[in-house]
């Protein structure tokens, strides 16, 4: 049973998912790490090194780091040129949680934007879909 | 727009990619070698390039929208898929290349509006 759920988990799609809502997660920190920060600039701004003074910005690379070794994990299995554009989906993630959380706007041109990356994201996924049953059929 | 913001644009797309490339390279390292010395060689490049990467958009968000400003990383879509072909030898379909295009052009898209 254990040994099910561990393979539930080591899933492919699932960590695709998970790695997506860890990144739009991290992205809107950093933005209000970055909101908070953005009246210090300086003569350095530009490098972005002032935002480490807000702890939103701190809470964001945490969950860049924790990103990173989920990513990882994805591409021990799945090839760079299947996983990344899959990875795309956070474009759709992050506009509609900048609509919900952060208050910006989503014109309509932005909103067919989304609607492309999404049939772009199907017809990448189908491929891969077929690759995962061909492995479970090897297994 | 203004030049000097796009050249930072580009410049943390360019090591972003960069950094994806060298992830993937690595991790190919520790299936066939674990986590040693060919892991290092490419994983450690890997997160300088990608810290890089992470400052410089740190700083651009702090003068534009979130929703502006991330999908621009959407033009890596086509570049990984180039250079994961070219460099890293992974195979090259028409399928993914149709959707990868109409990923981008979607990203594209979102960050125009």
């Amino acid at each position: 049973m254990p040994l099910r759920i561990l393979r539930w988990l080591g899933n492919p799609w699932l960590q695709i998912a998970l790695n997506a809502l860890i990144v739009t997660a991290s992205e809107l920190f950093l933005k209000l790490g970055a909101r908070e920060t953005a009246h210090l600039a300086d003569r350095w701004a530009w490098t972005g090194i002032s935002g480490l003074n807000s702890s939103w910005t701190w809470l964001g690379i945490v969950f860049v780091i924790l990103s990173l070794v989920s990513w990882l994990y994805v591409l021990k299995q799945v090839p760079l040129s299947i996983a990344f554009p899959l990875s795309n989906v956070v474009h759709v993630l992050v506009p509609l949680s900048c609509w919900l959380f952060l208050g910006e706007l989503i014109s309509p041109r932005r909103w067919c934007g989304i609607a492309l990356v999404l049939v772009g994201l199907v017809i990448v996924a189908k491929p891969f879909a077929r690759m995962e049953e061909k492995l479970e059929e090897k297994l | 727009m203004k030049i000097f913001p796009f050249i930072l644009i580009f410049t943390a797309l360019i090591t972003f990619v960069a950094g994806q490339l060298l992830f993937k390279r690595a991790m190919v390292a520790s299936q066939n070698a674990g986590f040693g010395k060919e892991f290092a060689t490419f994983f450690v490049p890997g997160i300088v390039s990608m810290t890089v990467s992470f400052f410089l958009t740190l700083g651009l968000l702090q003068h534009f929208d979130l929703s502006y400003l991330y999908p621009f990383q959407g033009l890596s879509v086509i570049i990984i898929r180039v250079t994961a072909a070219l460099l890293l030898k992974e195979k090259l379909t028409l399928q993914l290349t149709i959707g990868a295009l109409l990923i981008s052009l979607g990203v594209v898209l979102v960050s125009l509006s």
